[in-house]
């Protein structure tokens, strides 16, 4: 498909009349979030906040999945890697998101057996190379949970294979922030990735139940930018109703072959989301007749109970929330840069403050 | 800064600023020393593939150094090379290297004078890596003490081409391409507007980090910055599209035969004229201006209107290109 006609400068400048005239009918400051970091870093890349008046709002909320990837389940597993002959398999992002004490890439350089993955794929391939147990430190939102119960319904997995799950279900997650009042926003942008796997309907409850303008985006300039039109008119029509704009990629069923591999292989727990606590059935499980697979179960893993989820200063759980942005930290582009991250939010391409970072903002 | 070398250092990007100005005690700032009516540089090369689409680590170390002397308004006239080969290297592998660097000293007219070679264990480098040095007789210099506001930026041409080429190779993308390096000596088509009247205030080839680092580094600590309208910036398709999959933007991505020129605003369309009458400057656009008030600072402005600032890259997510 030719993307260009979704960033053609002259639609965008349009869509941004639009929302100006439309937003000029607001009677207060709206808050209009997101929760996908590609969102974010498309919206940081184009500049679009720089096109959207001063009365709407545009934030990211819990959108970057290596950035609630909590320091608990972190920590087991670097604490499993340095104890035992073991070798841990994860994705780039992942390897130098901060533990209490150690980074994956830390743990590495003191002789850990940890190695970068791009697919569940990749670690399979790499698995059957060795005798060694390799387990998948596998994280994601629904987006790469599908991918990882494909492999497992699909595939003959080596004798030496384990997954340790930390893929989390963002409605769920999203949801119970939302009830417990620990975000709050005027109209949600809905993940274009994430929905293309889980669909519209589980975001149902947000509009009826807190009555939040919900619209499917997709990445390019004038996705998002329809997006918040969308919103907006939908706020000044008194209206909340789930809108897809995405429609060349979202179903609102979802993608019925990737949900039935995720029913088939995870149950929804409840699980800590970083600096968020505990989210009730947000996290995605192995079921017990795949327990063969099941690190977790496999392996005796040390949980500690003196986990920090963010170091001193650190305000990731505000930025991951949308309650600040990323400049309002202290340690911003100051001591916590993407070379030396202090947070999770530093680190990924879908982290908040990396975007940031890297769109220039703290110089 | 790191207690240790990291390949983060040899990036190009802020840390080798830091690691020149902290541990050498050096200034950053021209790409080739003006000593009198001489310049002087010198540069290494390291390079994986060695053998990549559009060229080799020869004509690469040949051209770099005479790029580098064009930057500040020398003619390039004598080049050194020295070898460190690894054992076990194939002879024919480097008769290779040899004949191609010899091949573009001729074409960029200058004589290989001197030299040196070191072998080392199997397994301490990967295959060669050579050293050039240059020195280039100034015509005149140029070493942007004259920069103004509204000043013109040029870019010779097409972004992003050869750290992108050497990526798909490298990596097996898998990105089915005809892109290939840009690498190449930039002496016919910088010279005659060295040898002209036009007033050119500056030159940096952009390789290392890119567009960004270039631009960044030209105004890093100074009174003026740049606003670059992105739409101008001329980008290929297929640059475009590893771009995306990547993830990286082509302003980040190492360019080995592009010239980036701060010029007058009254000269900048008569430059551009020159430049497109040579066919390695075929796509020079004016793609920007000086702005005294950004002080130190890249602003991209982009097609739609919104401005955001364009950062030193602190990293290079593709080490050892050049």
């Amino acid at each position: 498909m030719n993307l260009d006609r979704f960033n053609n400068p002259e639609i965008v400048k349009r869509l941004a009349l639009s929302i100006k005239q439309e937003a000029s009918k607001l009677s207060k400051t709206v808050k209009i979030m997101h929760i996908c970091g590609t969102h974010e870093n498309s919206i940081v890349r184009f500049g679009l906040r720089d096109l959207l008046p001063e009365n709407i709002n545009l934030i990211a909320g819990p959108g970057c999945p290596v950035c609630v990837t909590s320091s608990k389940d972190i920590d087991a597993v670097i604490d499993l890697a340095l104890k035992e002959d073991v070798k841990i398999l994860t994705f780039g992002d992942m390897l130098k998101v901060p533990g209490s004490r150690l980074s994956f890439s830390k743990a590495k350089s003191m002789g850990a057996d940890i190695q970068m993955i791009y697919s569940i794929f990749d670690a399979i391939e790499i698995a059957k190379e060795t005798n060694k147990p390799c387990i998948f430190f596998a994280c994601g939102f629904e987006t790469t949970a599908a991918p990882t119960a494909a492999a497992i319904a699909e595939l003959t997995l080596p004798n030496n294979f384990f997954i340790y799950s930390v893929h989390k279900y963002t409605p769920n997650g999203v949801y119970a922030l939302l009830k417990s009042g620990k975000i709050s926003m005027d109209g949600l942008i809905l993940p274009g990735h994430a929905s293309t796997i889980s669909g519209l309907k589980p975001y149902e409850r947000f509009t009826d139940e807190f009555f939040i303008p919900s619209v499917a985006a997709g990445f390019e300039a004038a996705d998002v930018m329809l997006a918040v039109l969308m919103i907006i008119k939908q706020i000044n029509n008194k209206e909340a109703k789930i809108e897809n704009s995405y429609n060349r990629v979202v179903r609102y069923e979802g993608n019925k072959k990737a949900l039935a591999f995720l029913n088939k292989v995870f149950y929804l727990t409840d699980t800590i989301w970083r600096g968020l606590g505990e989210i009730k059935e947000s996290g995605y499980e192995l079921k017990d007749e795949y327990e063969r697979l099941d690190a977790k179960k496999q392996f005796s893993i040390n949980y500690s109970n003196s986990y920090i989820e963010h170091q001193k200063g650190c305000r990731c759980s505000d930025v991951i929330l949308g309650n600040i942005t990323p400049i309002e930290c202290p340690l911003f582009a100051k001591r916590c840069t993407p070379l030396n991250p202090i947070g999770p939010c530093m680190v990924s391409d879908e982290g908040t403050c990396k975007n940031w970072f890297d769109g220039g903002y703290g110089e | 800064m790191n207690e240790k070398i990291t390949l983060d250092h040899g990036s190009g990007g802020k840390l080798t600023l830091e690691l020149i100005e902290e541990v050498f005690k050096a200034e950053h700032s021209l790409d080739a020393a003006i000593l009198g009516d001489i310049a002087f540089t010198t540069d290494s090369h390291s390079i994986k593939p060695l053998f990549f689409k559009g060229g080799d680590i020869g004509k690469l170390a040949v051209s770099g150094t005479v790029n580098d002397l064009l930057c500040v308004g020398a003619k390039p006239l004598y080049i050194s090379s020295a070898f460190i080969i690894e054992s076990g290297f194939e002879i024919e592998q480097l008769k290779k290297i040899a004949d191609s660097m010899i091949k573009e000293a001729k074409d960029a007219n200058v004589k290989i004078v001197c030299g040196d070679t070191k072998v080392v264990e199997n397994g301490k480098c990967d295959g060669v890596y050579i050293n050039t040095s240059g020195i280039g007789k100034i015509i005149r210099a140029i070493d942007g003490s004259d920069i103004k506001d509204g000043d013109k930026v040029i870019v010779s041409g097409y972004i992003g081409d050869h750290g992108f080429a050497i990526l798909n190779e490298r990596e097996n993308l898998g990105i089915d391409t005809k892109l290939k390096s840009d690498v190449s000596n930039l002496v016919d088509l910088i010279l005659p507007i060295i040898e002209s009247d036009l007033r050119i205030k500056m030159m940096r080839d952009p390789t290392r980090g890119g567009l960004a680092m270039c631009l960044n580094e030209l105004c890093y600590g100074k009174d003026f910055g740049f606003e670059i309208e992105e739409s101008l910036i001329p980008v290929r398709e297929e640059v475009k599209v590893i771009s995306e999959i990547l993830g990286i933007e082509p302003y980040y991505s190492a360019n080995e035969g592009k010239m980036v020129i701060i010029v007058d605003k009254n000269d900048a369309e008569k430059t551009i004229e020159i430049l497109r009458s040579n066919p390695k400057g075929r796509n020079a656009t004016i793609i920007g201006e000086v702005k005294n008030e950004l002080k130190g600072k890249v602003v991209l402005k982009t097609a739609f209107g919104s401005k955001r600032i364009l950062r030193m890259p602190i990293s290079d997510k593709m080490p050892r290109i050049c």
